[in-house]
């Protein structure tokens, strides 16, 4: 990364012809532009702006524990019992229908709290409540529709247990 | 005081003289150069309001820049940190099925073919090499994030934060994951 | 690497783009007292050690300039063995105009904190890495407004602290009327919790906080926060708990557990905010 901006460095230098340039380069200093091209960054943030005086504090927000401590320990149990449905497939061999559909379900629980996570992390409600509003509404509305197909595929087909391995062994 | 001396530190650069110990020589650069009186400045104080000078400051704050960060910050915490490939390898594998789920609700309207039967026929058809390659490319982070998921959950309970078991369970991670991910991807 | 870091000295010597010449020209003593330039091109050769620091500039007072690195080279030699030492003498004798912040130059005041080699820490307790072909990258606190130089903007950062409101809260007076008295395993749970300094390496090395720092507390914070939770002569447990209780203010950590590993004074943020998390969950 840096090398990039030395060779230019080097190439100043080397165009300067035999005359030996006294310059800045000579005291030990050197400059070279930093790398902040005119890419926009995805998460570029926005000028800097205080709310209030220095010595306010930050606003605190309202508590809301289903999104905020509910929501955590439910995505952690979600996480947890993916485990014990992630380890039977492979010392069983197979998955029982029912075993298959609730995999499925917490599949996509798992998912779509996985979505919401980057939702929030990524698109700042202060910032861009707009887009926030219709990402949050079209992850529920996929979701939703992802449940549909979940079941149809679960009960028409032979099961994602049973899918995967059939693929895998093709 | 203070801008005497940038200016004859500008001075020094500007003209590479030899290699003085400027501020030795301060008075003796500031009186002999000719250009020093153009870049003294005049320090003029001025009264202000405390509005003012918050409003001042609110302006000098909209043309701050912000310091690099993912670009300069040590590489195994943030391209290589198990967090990141965590949420990198989840959102695939979430954005697979969603996208598996919608285009096997539409299939009978296109006149695809998503049944198991024929995925494994299309998949079967493939030379090795791809199938190999694909295998290891799915397999790989699925190892990944059921590791680094268990690390995660167990990191829940308030274990495993010292220091050195957080970087070694980095590389760790790392090498299991690869070994994990040939495993399933040819012996499986 | 080595060649490319001698082209300074090649203006001097020769302009031929000779990797050999540049080798051998004569390296000159920075930042000593040297009456002139024939002194210092016979400066002793070969047994300094040359160490080259890349710094981050702004000047607010040419805010259209982009940032950009600067270099200054220093013989280690006679340099003290912290970057907070090269920096000051880079200030002191080679350019007055590098701005950054120190106090103490013990690690305990955390004015110095910056990113060096690409971790945060604190300057003064950061050791100069000896080899000196590789060059020292220094720069601000990442995803910091810049002040100036390596000086960043904390205010958000200090009004965060200020809305944990990190002080006793307790309306019992204490039994003898004279002080609040606890246990000694009460006491040890502040062990590791009262030494931060609020440095803000911790808070400035979390991914999730430089997307969120509006309203993720980040983990300085959020360990200030659980060293009130855990003190047992606090009494608002149940409003610290309850504050921190939505989907931003703490659960915007995902244990990335960048702040554990770059603490300067050894504290574990990380396993704090989990201690918080666990607590608030069941």
């Amino acid at each position: 990364m840096v090398s990039i901006a030395r060779s230019a460095l080097l190439r100043q230098t080397g165009a300067a012809g035999p005359i030996a340039r006294p310059s800045v380069i000579a005291h030990g200093v050197r400059a070279t532009a930093f790398h902040t091209t005119a890419q926009k960054s995805l998460l570029a943030p926005p000028p800097q702006r205080i709310e209030g005086s220095v010595n306010d504090p930050a606003p605190v927000p309202e508590t809301s524990p289903s999104h905020g401590s509910y929501h955590w320990t439910f995505d952690r149990v979600v996480a947890a019992s993916l485990i014990p449905l992630t380890v039977a497939p492979f010392a069983a061999g197979s998955l029982n229908p029912t075993l298959d559909a609730i995999l499925a379900s917490t599949l996509l629980i798992h998912s779509h709290t996985g979505f919401q996570n980057i939702v929030i992390d990524y698109i700042p409600k202060k910032r861009m409540p707009g887009i926030r509003r219709l990402f949050v509404w079209g992850l529920n509305a996929a979701t939703a529709v992802i449940g549909l197909a979940l079941y149809e595929f679960e009960t028409t087909d032979v099961g994602l247990v049973e899918t995967i391995k059939r693929i895998w062994r093709a | 005081m203070i801008a005497q001396r940038a200016g004859t530190t500008a001075l020094r650069r500007a003209a590479g003289g030899p290699n003085t110990f400027f501020t030795a020589n301060v008075a003796r650069l500031g009186l002999a150069s000719p250009m020093s009186t153009t870049q003294t400045r005049l320090v003029a104080t001025q009264k202000l309001t405390p509005t003012d000078g918050d409003a001042i400051l609110a302006q000098q704050r909209l043309r701050r820049p912000v310091s690099p960060h993912l670009e300069i910050y040590d590489k195994m915490q943030t391209y290589f940190g198990g967090s990141a490939w965590q949420r990198i390898t989840g959102a695939g594998f979430s954005g697979a099925l969603y996208v598996f789920g919608a285009s096997y609700l539409a299939a009978p309207l296109l006149g695809w073919h998503l049944e198991s039967a024929s995925l494994a026929a299309a998949f079967g058809a493939l030379p090795f090499a791809v199938k190999a390659g694909a295998k290891f490319v799915l397999a790989w982070p699925f190892v990944f994030h059921a590791i680094n998921g268990v690390r995660h959950l167990t990191y829940d309970f308030a274990v495993g934060f010292q220091r050195r078991t957080i970087v070694q369970g980095g590389w760790y991670i790392w090498g299991a994951s690869i070994v994990g991910g040939l495993y399933l991807a040819f012996f499986v | 690497m080595a060649a490319l870091r001698s082209t300074p000295f090649r203006v001097l010597g020769s302009a031929r783009p000779s990797l050999r010449l540049a080798a051998a020209a004569p390296v000159r003593g920075f930042a000593q007292l040297a009456d002139g330039a024939t002194k210092s091109l016979h400066a002793s050769e070969g047994n300094e050690r040359l160490k080259t620091f890349q710094i981050y500039r702004w000047n607010p007072d040419q805010p259209t300039e982009k940032p950009r690195m600067q270099s200054y080279t220093l013989d280690l030699d006679k340099t003290g063995p912290m970057v907070l030492d090269a920096l000051i003498r880079i200030k002191n004798e080679l350019d007055p105009t590098v701005t950054f912040r120190r106090s103490c130059r013990e690690g305990i005041c955390g004015s110095c904190a910056m990113n060096i080699n690409g971790t945060n820490t604190l300057a003064c307790l950061c050791r100069i890495p000896t080899e000196t072909n590789a060059d020292l990258k220094i720069y601000p606190l990442p995803h910091t407004y810049v002040v100036k130089d390596l000086v960043p903007d904390l205010t958000q950062f200090y009004k965060q602290y200020k809305s944990i409101k990190p002080y006793l809260q307790r309306d019992t007076p204490s039994p003898d009327g004279k002080e609040y008295r606890q246990s000694k395993a009460d006491r040890k749970k502040l062990d590791g919790l009262y030494e931060c300094i609020l440095c803000a390496c911790c808070s400035t090395s979390c991914p999730s906080y430089w997307w969120n720092s509006e309203e993720y507390l980040g983990p300085a914070i959020l360990l200030q926060s659980y060293r009130w939770l855990v003190d047992s002569r606090d009494e608002r447990h149940e409003q610290r708990k309850d504050a921190l209780n939505n989907s931003m203010s703490l659960y915007r950590c995902h244990t990335i557990l960048n702040c554990t590993r770059t603490c300067p004074k050894g504290l574990n943020p990380g396993l704090a905010i989990a201690e918080i998390k666990k607590e608030m969950s069941f």
